[in-house]
């Protein structure tokens, strides 16, 4: 238990700087509110209305998507460098993996799942 | 490396013939776009897969770096697996629940065979990580089925609630995993095992680090307190999922529960007479077990006399028929255990039969209430006797396949002399007899209130009802071979 006490330490001090900082920041700093600055900050644009509206389900869908065949990218980029070392079994392995995802890609086809309209 | 895998392919057959069967089954759903053609691939697939693990029927080794093992336990319980699949798939053709023209059920069946995948991979998981992946992908899939009737509330409730409760389970499991790598430094049970007994741990984090792994197998096999899911999963899922649940999903998680417990903390060098373990030092997971079994069955049929609706109440049910089967955990044998791999096969048919019956009169009433169940003695004679065999078999009484599961179970506690244990378990059937009679007395004994009209069934449904009448009677007097695979089943790869 006692290896654990500087790690302790570490997790008081850092607590007590944020509140420390936190505090003094509330006490210290000027304060001159306008309405721009109590608005939301949206990367400089003027905010128009609220964002919890509903939206298609379509993006939804289309974002699942994406990540799904991106996530197949990432896998073949480790397969491509070592291509020559994995030889003919890397390269049948991969195409079973390939296919496996085209059969996934070939039913969202056929069941409309990219249509957007 | 590249050899050993290659070699190794042939362990896994049956679950690449799985796997080609699920995308085979969704590309002739995009295809054809008919539903019998899909399940008929799909239980074409199955039979392959069966056919396939049967060339294993004796082998015992590992697998892809102790990965799997393929043992005949293993080979066991995916037998289970795969026969309680068929049968869902030969429910699903005559339900009129999952017909309905409304559902899409490629996916259905894709979704049946991919979780059947993951629990025959969970059934020879020797590896932590291979346990939690294969549960993952049993369990997503069971979420998905078990609200895939989209248009009933109860279903998407169903659906939601398990994946809540999965969520939390398998996260308090993988903390536990994570704990004992952190004690052990190896995800791989056998090695685990090894450091245990040669090195030890400290107790108090050994303890935290199973009780919190049990808590993962105890939702999978849905045994109280980890419990909560099931009633409300069961109504509310189609009745096919609910069985097939029921059944496979209970098998796979005590499968992948006894490996786990037999070869992480049983002391592989114990030179006792055969048959009989020793726990490693540092962790006495059969007091767990011992308060698991009681609270499970004791609160399953307790609360199953009151249900009013009958999927509910065989959900009640089959948590007590889990807290049974724990007992067998109980005592460190191969007798305990062989005891639950008899129980699992009787099991798997009386309530596999009782879920039929369920669904063909929800097929015909549209009710799955127990009034529903009132005079149907006259409408309905050959499904209502049919459903009395299972009832009396659940109880487990003689002459039926019950009575010997029960029978093996409370012998191995008796002569493991845990006889107050047993005496629960008696204690425990005869409140079960209660609820189980009251479905009884409302076929045979009530007037029905509403129409009188006899009711009628499919050539193929009562085939298939006497597919598991059947065995249920017959496991009921010649027991003999079952008794002795069983037996001959209890052996895993690697200890003793």
């Amino acid at each position: 238990m006692a290896s654990y006490i500087p790690i302790f330490l570490m997790l008081a001090a850092a607590a007590g700087l944020g509140i420390i900082l936190l505090t003094l920041h509330q006490v210290l700093g000027p304060k001159h509110p306008t309405e721009e600055k109590l608005s939301t900050y949206e990367s400089g644009m003027s905010p128009i209305r609220t964002a919890r509206e509903r939206f298609s389900v379509k993006y939804y869908m289309v974002a699942v998507l994406f990540i799904l065949f991106d996530i197949e990218v990432v896998f073949l980029y480790p397969w491509a460098v070592n291509f020559r070392a994995l030889g003919v079994f890397g390269y049948v392995e991969m195409m079973i993996f390939i296919v496996i995802l085209l059969v996934g890609y070939y039913y969202i086809l056929r069941k409309g799942a990219l249509k957007w309209d | 490396m590249i050899e050993q895998i290659l070699s190794n392919m042939w362990y896994i057959r049956p679950e690449i013939a799985l796997t080609i069967t699920c995308l085979a089954a969704i590309l002739a759903d995009v295809f054809f776009k008919r539903k019998a053609l899909v399940a008929g691939v799909v239980l074409g697939g199955l039979l392959a897969s069966g056919v396939l693990l049967m060339e294993q029927y004796g082998v015992s080794a590992p697998a892809f770096s102790h990965m799997l093992a393929v043992d005949p336990f293993s080979v066991y319980f995916r037998g289970v697996i795969l026969v309680t699949a068929m049968f869902v798939v030969l429910f699903s053709l005559s339900s009129v629940e999952i017909n309905n023209p409304r559902l899409r059920v490629g996916e259905y069946y894709a979704l049946i065979v991919a979780m059947t995948l993951g629990m025959t991979l969970m059934a020879g998981s020797s590896n932590m990580l291979m346990m939690y992946l294969s549960l993952e992908l049993t369990s997503l899939s069971s979420y998905i089925l078990a609200g895939f009737t989209k248009n009933a509330p109860a279903s998407a409730e169903a659906s939601l609630k398990y994946v809540i409760f999965g969520a939390l389970s398998s996260g308090l499991m993988l903390y536990g995993i994570s704990i004992l790598y952190g004690l052990t430094g190896s995800l791989d049970i056998y090695a685990i095992n090894h450091v245990l007994m040669t090195m030890g741990a400290n107790r108090l984090a050994l303890l935290i680090a199973g009780v919190l792994i049990m808590a993962g197998f105890g939702y999978k096999i849905s045994a109280v307190p980890f419990h909560f899911w099931t009633p409300d999963v069961y109504e509310g899922a189609p009745v096919t999922i609910t069985a097939f649940l029921s059944v496979a999903s209970k098998a796979a998680g005590f499968s992948m529960l006894m490996r786990f417990m037999k070869v992480t903390f049983i002391d592989s060098t114990f030179a006792g007479p055969v048959g009989t373990w020793a726990l490693i030092p540092g962790f006495e997971f059969t007091n767990i077990l011992i308060v698991l079994s009681v609270l499970t069955m004791t609160l399953g049929n307790l609360v199953a006399v009151w249900q009013k609706n009958v999927k509910r109440l065989l959900a009640y049910s089959s948590i007590a028929h889990a807290g049974y089967m724990l007992m067998g955990l109980v005592v460190l044998g191969n007798d305990g255990f062989a005891a639950v791999l008899i129980y699992f096969v009787i099991y798997m048919f009386m309530n596999l039969g009782a879920f039929f019956v369920v669904m063909l009169v929800s097929n015909k009433t549209g009710s799955e209430h127990i009034d529903t169940y009132k005079g149907l003695g006259s409408r309905a004679p050959l499904l209502s006797v049919a459903m009395a065999i299972f009832l009396v078999s659940l109880t487990g009484l003689p002459p039926t396949a019950g009575f010997i599961g029960k029978l093996y179970l409370f012998a191995a506690l008796i002569n493991a002399k845990m006889i107050w244990l047993a005496i629960v378990g008696a204690l425990n059937s005869v409140v079960s007899l209660y609820y189980y009679v009251l479905i009884f007395r409302n076929m045979f004994l009530r007037e029905g209130t509403g129409s009188t009209e006899p009711l009628k069934f499919a050539l193929s449904d009562n085939i298939i009802l006497f597919l598991l009448l059947i065995p249920t009677l017959v496991l009921g007097l010649y027991f003999t071979p079952l008794v002795q695979f069983a037996q001959y089943s209890v052996a895993m790869f690697g200890v003793r």
